[in-house]
């Protein structure tokens, strides 16, 4: 009799994988302890993200482990609320690309035919166009109207909740075009398979064999990228919050942040916490998203069995 | 794989595309062309160099090298001195003005000035067409204001008249002792009216573009540069300095500072452009120099709006902030703290004092006008300029420490809007705004300069308050030829204004900050008016 290793299921051959991936490992641990630290410590730091005080301009010292700013406020309580608005718009942006390029994709590439090639078409119109100027005119042309609109339906308390709305629509609209080419690719190949054929042919619905038995098989893949497209999304906020597009004051994203250190930036004196701080922030987080990004998509790869 | 240098290149790339991204704008103003012989940063891109529609101080330094009047300041005091006027003659009664223009005054492409010229001028800026905010400096001339309304059709019937090809005769409304002053200002100069005539609203755009002040303008690219060439049908050419100049439009004051400290710049003189952070290091500087002169930081109100067409509400704004903490914590060059609008220093004037720092007053004022500790008080936008580039901050500076302050007292919540300069103006005018930042140079040395503003007819009043009582307080005060008696009429035109209905809130009085080095930049001489006229300034070699 042989003693056979017990079989392995694919999800725990890509767990494995993963775990041999350093890089990694250690950025998801990082991010995972950047997520607590943004949730959980300005309401343990005793100083509040607005609040004006005297210490102007103080270098990073014992009570203030970041420094402070031109108004004396905590820089730490302020890159922890930065960041925490970062996330939440890579997050945000990154999930509204997931629904629309997921839809957009399995629909063309289910259809097939001429709503195929129109509706990638499409597609590659928009990926012609720049990005973040498209985000930029977006914002410009249309946030009074989509106030307006939004005021109609919702009291709302403030404008920088209807920036930060727009910011998480606009950003998200303009990342999903890879996911949408990716997720079509993945359905093409999926639909002559054996197993939509026998559901086909037992009488299911369309939106059932999408639903149930080809998305499923693309889990992985989309998961990928949606940790991909956070970062790049958080990379666009933070460029439209320099131009001041962005997040507004007194709030503050890394972006803002790292413009007001920019700021700073001249041959006399450079208040250098003021930039170092955020940006290295930033970096940190973009290249362990980047990090996980790959790990991931490395280990659920079903061909890269060695 | 372990660990994925595709990765780590994947993202550098990325990162290396998002940084030039970033800093692509940083070499913009860089193309290769020859350095003019002096080269001025300015503050904000001028709106127009049209004489009779500038107002912002910017504009007004351009406009004014392109276009002279009959009268123009004096480099050192800022003084009146003849222009293209050689000299002229006040009556008695300080009513009658009679210019003799120069017989060598002459357009830079040839034609002589004369006194249709000027006849043409006035009446173009006080025409309802030109929608001047300016006009309002005209109104003590004989039937200008109502020529300017609409009421008098015929322009023969306002107090501007050629009486001879070189000469000009104004008469007045009254005995207005600062009207030689309000002849220098850009409003009152000269422009050619055939060219007017030809190209409507593009005149600027024509070239050859006649020109009758000490300099031509060769081009002007938005956000780039004003490039000026010496006029040599001038009539002063000889004490022209330079012969090619440009004007940088600067926003930003680590820009402007960065550019000056690499020698791409000579000077830097606008009121905003020294960086506030630096000042402890720079002002100690031999290239630095401070001077007071007639300029006031303030925030208009828009009255028209709920809830601050409540005087009780805007006092309780006016007495809530701590302006000491704004002039030593953000612009640190050693301001002086304003409860009035006028600043000291102007002779014959000593201006009453507003309201002070007085939370607790302010709280009360504000429960009276029924909103007790902020509640049901609406969100309301704080409304300023944004410098180019995005990094000038003394505004938003400013902006956030009001923000914090008002609702630390007064547990009201403001929001805050930057626009650019020409949007911010627009929006100001148009009375598309809560509150906003605002600020005033004086251009001549007396109150009414200020005090004119929030007249109900002035264009540049902007708040849309109206009080009749206080345009009748400085109508009568610009009657009298007393010194004194006038004094005591403005001053209660200024407490109606700061004390009891505070359209405006006066937060501080500028102090001036210019940077060249002065051994190699002469002509630059530190007057209370600010002015210092470019055809006098001497880069020497």
């Amino acid at each position: 009799m042989i003693n056979a290793p017990p079989a392995l299921t694919p999800r725990q051959r890509a767990w494995r994988r993963f775990k041999r991936n350093r890089a990694a490992v250690i950025s998801g641990l990082f991010l995972a302890l950047v997520v607590l630290v943004v949730l959980v410590g300005p309401a343990i730091c005793p100083y509040s993200p607005n609040a004006l005080s005297e210490a102007q301009f103080q270098p990073p010292n014992l009570r203030h482990w970041f420094g402070t700013d031109v108004h004396g406020r905590d820089l730490l309580v302020r890159v922890l609320m930065g960041a925490r608005l970062s996330l939440l718009v890579g997050a945000t942006g990154a999930g509204v690309s997931l629904v629309i390029g997921v839809i957009w994709g399995a629909v063309a590439g289910y259809l097939g035919g001429r709503w195929d090639s129109a509706m990638m078409r499409a597609v590659d119109v928009l990926y012609s166009l720049p990005s973040v100027v498209f985000v930029i005119v977006l914002i410009t042309t249309l946030e009074q109207l989509f106030k307006n609109w939004l005021s109609r339906l919702v009291s709302i308390e403030s404008d920088s909740t209807v920036r930060l709305l727009f910011l998480f629509v606009g950003l998200g609209a303009v990342s999903w075009l890879t996911m949408a080419r990716i997720v079509r690719g993945q359905v093409l190949s999926l639909r002559t398979r054996g197993f939509v054929e026998a559901s086909r042919a037992l009488g299911a619905n369309e939106v059932r064999i999408l639903w149930r038995h080809i998305l499923p098989n693309m889990y992985g893949i989309i998961i990928v990228y949606l940790v991909l497209t956070v970062p790049a999304v958080i990379l666009s906020e933070s460029f439209l919050s320099y131009l001041g597009l962005g997040i507004q004051p007194p709030q503050a994203s890394l972006g803002s942040l790292i413009a007001d250190g920019a700021g700073q930036i001249n041959p006399i004196r450079i208040y250098w916490w003021l930039i170092v701080m955020p940006g290295g922030i930033l970096v940190a987080m973009l290249l362990a998203l980047n990090f996980l990004g790959d790990g991931l998509r490395d280990a659920l790869d079903p061909l890269a069995e060695s | 794989m372990s660990f994925s240098w595709q990765s780590v290149y994947r993202f550098l790339t990325r990162a290396v595309v998002g940084g030039l991204l970033l800093f692509s704008c940083a070499g913009c103003g860089s193309r290769a062309e020859q350095r003019a012989d002096l080269v001025i940063i300015n503050g904000a891109e001028p709106e127009s160099l049209d004489p009779a529609i500038v107002t912002g101080q910017p504009d007004i330094r351009v406009a004014g090298a392109l276009f002279e009047g009959l009268v123009r300041n004096d480099p050192h005091t800022g003084a009146p001195v003849p222009g293209l006027a050689e000299r002229w003659e006040i009556s008695d009664d300080g009513r009658l003005y009679t210019f003799y223009l120069r017989t060598n005054a002459q357009w830079s492409t040839g034609e002589p000035i004369m006194a249709r010229d000027v006849v043409y001028s006035w009446r173009r800026v006080l025409s309802p067409e030109t929608a001047s905010d300016y006009a309002g400096q005209l109104f003590y001339i004989k039937n200008a204001e109502e020529f300017n309304r609409g009421e008098i059709k015929d322009p023969s019937r306002v107090g501007i008249k050629a009486i001879g090809p070189r000469t000009v005769r104004v008469e007045l409304t009254g005995p207005v002792p600062f009207f030689l002053d309000l002849c220098t200002l850009p409003t009152l100069a000269v422009v050619p009216e055939w060219t007017i005539e030809r190209y409507g609203d593009r005149w600027l755009m024509a070239r050859p573009l006649p020109v009758s002040g000490p300099y031509e303008l060769v081009s002007w690219r938005i956000n780039d540069r004003i490039r000026l060439r010496k006029n040599r049908r001038y009539w002063d050419v000889a004490h022209t300095q330079n012969d090619r100049v440009d004007v940088l439009p600067v926003g930003s004051a680590n820009t402007a500072l960065n550019l000056y400290e690499t020698g791409a710049a000579d000077i830097v003189w606008d009121k905003e452009l020294a960086p506030s952070e630096l000042l402890d290091v720079l002002l100690k500087r031999p290239d630095f120099h401070t001077f007071d002169y007639l300029g006031t930081y303030f925030i208009r109100i828009n009255v028209t709006r709920k809830p601050f067409d409540d005087p009780r509400v805007r006092r309780a704004l006016a007495m809530a902030i701590d302006k000491t903490r704004i002039v030593e914590k953000i612009t640190r060059a050693g301001e002086k703290i304003a409860t009035h609008l006028t600043p000291p220093g102007i002779p014959h004037y000593d201006p009453p004092n507003g309201l002070g720092y007085d939370p607790e007053t302010a709280r009360r004022l504000l429960a009276e006008a029924g909103y007790p500790g902020g509640k049901g008080f609406p969100t309301f936008q704080y409304m300023f300029n944004a410098a180019a580039g995005g990094a000038a901050k003394t505004h938003e500076k400013i902006a956030v420490e009001l923000q914090q302050m008002w609702r630390q007292e007064l547990g009201i919540h403001m929001e805050l809007r930057q626009a650019e300069w020409k949007v911010f103006l627009a929006a100001q005018s148009a009375l598309d705004y809560d509150l906003c930042r605002s600020s005033w140079v004086g251009d001549y040395n007396d109150p009414n300069t200020f005090l004119d503003l929030f007249m109900s007819w002035s264009g540049n009043n902007r708040t849309g308050w109206k009080d009749p009582d206080y345009d009748r307080l400085l109508r009568e005060a610009n009657s009298r030829a007393d010194p004194a008696a006038r004094a005591t009429l403005l001053q209660a035109a200024e407490a109606l204004l700061v004390r009891d209905a505070v359209p405006v809130l006066p937060l501080f009085f500028y102090r001036g900050i210019s940077y060249y080095d002065s051994t190699k930049i002469q002509g630059i001489y530190p007057n209370i008016l600010d002015q210092h006229p470019i055809n006098a300034v001497r880069k020497v070699r």
